[in-house]
């Protein structure tokens, strides 16, 4: 492999330095950072004691392919950790030697870490009563689910940022003009977040804010710990260090000095989890405590012309913004040729999705491999990707999708599960409607249509019962056993039978209930299950999700007239719980076509050959979710106090999310980007977005020559 | 070849195609999971399973040099019992064991025919007379016979891996076989460890054995992981409704007797996957 005369510098140096690499992405940083980690390991450092810290865990991917390309490299393995998770493990190696500092109600006891579902429901738990008798948060129109994420979400921001949570509400209140109406309902978030973390520490309940909290609070500084974290490590590489937060950096700032070396990787021109507290200014603090910086500056993935249309973006950004831009001209650039668009735009949203489409097939027709073609919107929208995913179909080319979360109350296969339970439990006062548990019966029973499903269910459940709702096959009349077949009756007895066997007391073991169910009955010979195998994937998660949610509150909330069961069922059923749950494994094929969010695509670190950018028009491109109860530009640590944010304020960070975001895909981009709008979005309002504006005065600059 | 790429090969998923190479097809190459029970008495079992988990972390906070008094007050306030009395049986037979240099969860792996071998031990300790000690702490409740543990893949893994990479933990030098042993200590008998010492011979029996398993794993096509013809496999194996072969899940109290190998550290999650989600 040849190097670049930056990777060769920085492999001459011997590995007692601590270098940071700093330069756009496409440079070939992350590749010096693996070759980096190579020649540690060759000079025989053990691999424990090498420290890859990333910001999100997608991210060490090219380090760990790298070690696999040389496996006599590996005699142990280096240690890949995020803040989140250095914390936590941290916290569970050291709690009793800070346990009675951190407030919590029972120090002798281990803490419970909750996971972002359980700690939903915990807020839920907290904040629910103080909506309903204390009209907190009374003139806002939003979903309770979002009102608790986003008080959780202030939470983290204090931990990651690093001030104390009591100033959530001063710090929104000083920013804000406008409506007095707003400041009480910071007042509400400010109240609500406090009431959750005095349950919490009651509770020994840990959420994910309270982890980093008393981690840089009690752990960083407590001598055992820290010497535990300078002695396993003596060699440091951390990559995209400008996509963390500044308690991760100022970590990384004060533990920089303990290592024998260290490479600190820095992208510029991004900071794309702005969102969820990184800070680019504050990783540059971490650069600076370096011993030296290497300047990696030659693109080496963009085409001439892609890099023509980069600088088109930077011109246009920076005239709205009233600024001069600095870059060097590109002679030879052409930001025409890197952008391709249909001839005529079309009216409809669908009719785009056929273009794209068509213009993938196309490209797989003349040679492009499908894993070289990433399809990218603002968000994937369920109705975006299933359009794409049948018409990609239709062609037979093979893509995926990523999405970070699915609910799982929408998968028939745990729906059929919880249906059965509340069946089983008719005590809980849950019995769900007939067609949904013909809708259930049909999934459940192998063969089984909703037509029959439904007849059968007719004559056997009673959804108005005040006990066990199901009727034996017997008691269906004759004819009708007829059409629904003996051998679908004799599968609904099995059930039914063993549904009957139930003991009231196995609701506060849901999860076990759903194991027996499963395993002695629905994954049987006869039953829907046996073969499914992508089903019963579903099921072990939504078990998975009881299981958690058993531990945490079963332990906090047990009482006689408490069941876990119903709790569970009814919190997914309000969309509390389970309404956002990651796939434990998703598989990615390599081969084929992604489609994805544009965020997660750049979270990959990964370039392309081509890129098509669908619904430009829209403004989700550059602004910020609607989130009432908190302000990720107010709350970071470059906001300064007193300042108000105004409506210039505003403009300028869309303009500069914009710009970050188009220059970060370009950088991933090798030769093509094909841009795809319709007049109309899938909501059927017109679209007419800063992106496309900018694109069309591009196109109109390099058309007059400037390049 | 049909394993997923970057496949770590460790003792459980060893220990699964050698129990039914079936098993491991749809654990590691399917990705599936089945959520049926492995024993009958699934709360019982997971409250073991819970208990050992806290133990071990006990036992590593000690290693680590946490103070005595604050774990005696942890085990103390553990909601088992059963940590305390084996808290106290630890601190009076094992510390006279553990003289030397501690690494402790420490992860060994290795490249073997081209695939990577990976251990993760409870402590390997290198002792003042330059041999090297791997524990394992076990609080199941019954102890198995000395020749099961020998024929075991973790014994046989464990002590092969620390020959082949243990290198680093060993000031740089090479360790000969016969500078290992494999201490099991358990909470039922916590008197009688079993010490089970390596030889160069066992060695190249044990260098011989890996090569032909991964390699003969790797070269399988997907239709020949079969299942394996020895249904007393299946009494503690979850995908047996799948497989058709039996309905309900195996007895709690003979599961000590099976010794099925269970997912390695089913209470370690893997902290790091854990992803932020935008609000």
């Amino acid at each position: 492999m040849a190097l670049t005369s930056e990777q060769s510098r920085l492999l001459d140096h011997p590995s007692t330095r601590k270098i940071a690499l700093v330069g756009p992405a496409g440079t070939g940083k992350t590749t010096a950072g693996t070759l980096w980690l190579k020649k540690l390991l060759e000079s025989g450092i053990p691999a424990n004691q090498i420290l890859l810290f990333i910001p999100q865990r997608t991210l060490a991917k090219p380090y760990e392919d790298s070690l696999w390309d040389d496996l006599a490299l590996s005699q142990g393995l280096v240690s890949i950790v995020t803040l989140g998770g250095l914390a936590r493990r941290m916290l569970d190696l050291f709690w009793p030697a800070i346990s009675s500092q951190t407030g919590v109600a029972q120090p002798d006891r281990p803490p419970q870490f909750l996971t972002l579902e359980t700690a939903q429901y915990f807020m839920a738990h907290v904040v629910r009563p103080l909506i309903e008798e204390k009209n907190y948060f009374e003139s806002l129109t939003i979903n309770r689910n979002r009102i608790f994420s986003q008080i959780l979400d202030n939470l983290n921001k204090a931990a990651f940022v690093g001030f104390p949570i009591e100033e959530i509400a001063p710090r929104l209140k000083a920013a804000w003009v406008g409506d007095v109406e707003q400041m009480h309902i910071y007042d509400d978030v400010q109240a609500s977040a406090l009431a959750f973390r005095s349950f919490c520490l009651e509770h020994n309940l840990l959420d994910f804010s309270l982890q980093v909290e008393i981690f840089i609070k009690y752990l960083w500084p407590l001598p055992a710990c820290r010497s535990y974290l300078t002695q396993s490590y003596r060699h440091l590489i951390v990559d995209n260090i400008e996509e963390d937060t500044p308690v991760a950096h100022d970590v990384l700032r004060e533990w920089l000095p303990d290592f024998d070396s260290a490479v600190v990787i820095a992208d510029r021109e991004a900071g794309y989890r702005f969102f969820l507290g990184a800070d680019t200014q504050s990783a540059m603090t971490v650069v600076d405590a370096c011993d030296e910086t290497l300047l990696f500056e030659k693109n080496l993935v963009s085409s001439k012309d892609i890099q023509g249309l980069q600088n088109g973006f930077r011109r246009a950004v920076a005239s709205l913004m009233g600024e001069t831009p600095l870059q060097q001209s590109l002679p030879g650039a052409d930001a025409t040729r890197a952008i391709v668009t249909p001839r005529e735009n079309p009216r409809y949203f669908p009719a785009m999705v056929n273009w794209a489409s068509a213009e993938i097939r196309r490209l797989i027709d003349q040679g492009t491999p499908a894993g070289e073609i990433v399809v990218l919107a603002p968000f994937m929208s369920d109705v975006l990707r299933y359009t794409l995913s049948r018409k990609l179909d239709e062609y037979g080319i093979p893509h995926h999708s990523h999405r970070p979360s699915r609910a799982l109350r929408d998968e028939p296969a745990a729906q059929t599960l919880l249906t059965f339970a509340t069946v089983a439990f008719p005590e809980w006062g849950l019995l769900p409607q007939r067609i949904n548990f013909a809708f259930a019966l049909m999934q459940a029973i192998d063969p089984f249509d909703l037509v029959r499903a439904q007849l059968l269910s007719r004559y056997v459940y009673d959804e108005r019962a005040e006990g066990f709702p199901l009727k034996p096959f017997e008691e269906v009349p004759a004819e009708v056993r007829d059409r629904i077949t003996y051998r679908a009756g004799e599968r609904y007895e099995q059930l039914r039978s063993w549904l009957a066997a139930t003991l009231p007391e196995d609701d506060q073991t849901l999860d076990f209930f759903l194991n027996r169910l499963f395993g002695e009955v629905l994954s049987q010979p006869g039953f829907g299950f046996h073969n499914d195998l992508e089903n019963a994937n579903t099921v072990a998660t939504l078990i998975e999700s009881i299981q958690k949610f058993r531990w945490v509150i079963g332990d906090q909330l047990n009482h006689d007239d408490f069941s876990t069961g119903k709790e569970y069922v009814q919190m997914v059923a309000d969309g509390v719980i389970a309404a956002q749950y990651i796939q434990p494994w998703q598989d990615a094929p390599k081969d084929s076509v992604f489609l994805a969010p544009a965020y997660t695509f750049l979270m990959r670190n990964q370039a392309v050959d081509v890129q098509f950018w669908l619904d430009i028009g829209s403004p989700a491109w550059y602004q910020r979710l609607d989130q009432p109860l908190t302000q990720p530009y107010v709350l970071s640590r470059r906001w300064k106090a007193g300042e108000v944010w105004t409506t210039e304020d505003e403009l300028r960070a869309a303009n500069a999310t914009l710009l970050r975001l188009s220059l970060g895909l370009l950088n991933r981009c090798r030769q093509k980007v094909y841009l795809g709008m319709s007049e109309m979005d899938v909501s059927g309002y017109e679209n007419r977005g800063l992106l496309l504006r900018i694109i069309q005065q591009v196109l109109l600059e390099t058309k007059r020559g400037i390049r | 070849m049909t394993l997923p790429e970057n496949f770590d090969f460790t003792q459980s998923n060893l220990q699964d195609y050698l129990d039914c190479p079936y098993r491991f097809y749809l654990r590691y190459i399917r990705h599936t999971q089945w959520p049926a029970l492995i024993v009958d008495d699934a709360l019982a079992f997971e409250q073991r399973g819970q208990t050992g988990a806290r133990f071990h972390r006990l036992i590593q906070q000690y290693l680590l040099g946490l103070p005595e008094e604050r774990l005696a007050d942890q085990a103390a306030a553990d909601p088992s019992p059963e940590v305390f009395s084996w808290w106290q049986d630890f601190l009076q037979y094992a510390p006279p064991l553990l003289e030397g240099a501690r690494h402790v969860e420490t992860v060994l792996s290795a490249g073997l025919n081209g695939h990577r071998l990976v251990a993760k031990y409870d402590l390997v300790l290198v002792r003042p007379d330059g041999g090297l000690t791997i524990f394992d702490w076990k609080t199941s409740q019954k102890r198995p016979k000395q020749e099961r543990l020998l024929e075991r893949v973790q014994t046989r893994l464990y002590r092969f891996l620390l020959v082949l990479s243990g290198g680093m933990l060993n000031g740089a030098e090479a360790i000969r076989p016969e500078q290992i042993e494999m201490n099991y200590w358990f909470t039922s008998q916590p008197e009688l460890p079993i010490n089970l010492p390596y030889t160069a011979d066992q060695y190249q029996k044990d260098q011989t054995f890996f090569k032909k398993l991964v390699d003969e794993i790797a070269a399988l096509p997907g239709e020949a992981f079969t299942r394996t013809g020895d249904l007393s496999k299946c009494r503690y194996c979850v995908y047996r409704s799948h497989c058709d072969r039996g309905v309900e899940a195996g007895d709690l109290e003979m599961f000590d007797d099976f010794l099925p190998e269970t997912e390695e550290n089913p209470d370690d999650l893997d902290f790091d996957q854990i992803e932020e989600i935008a609000f």
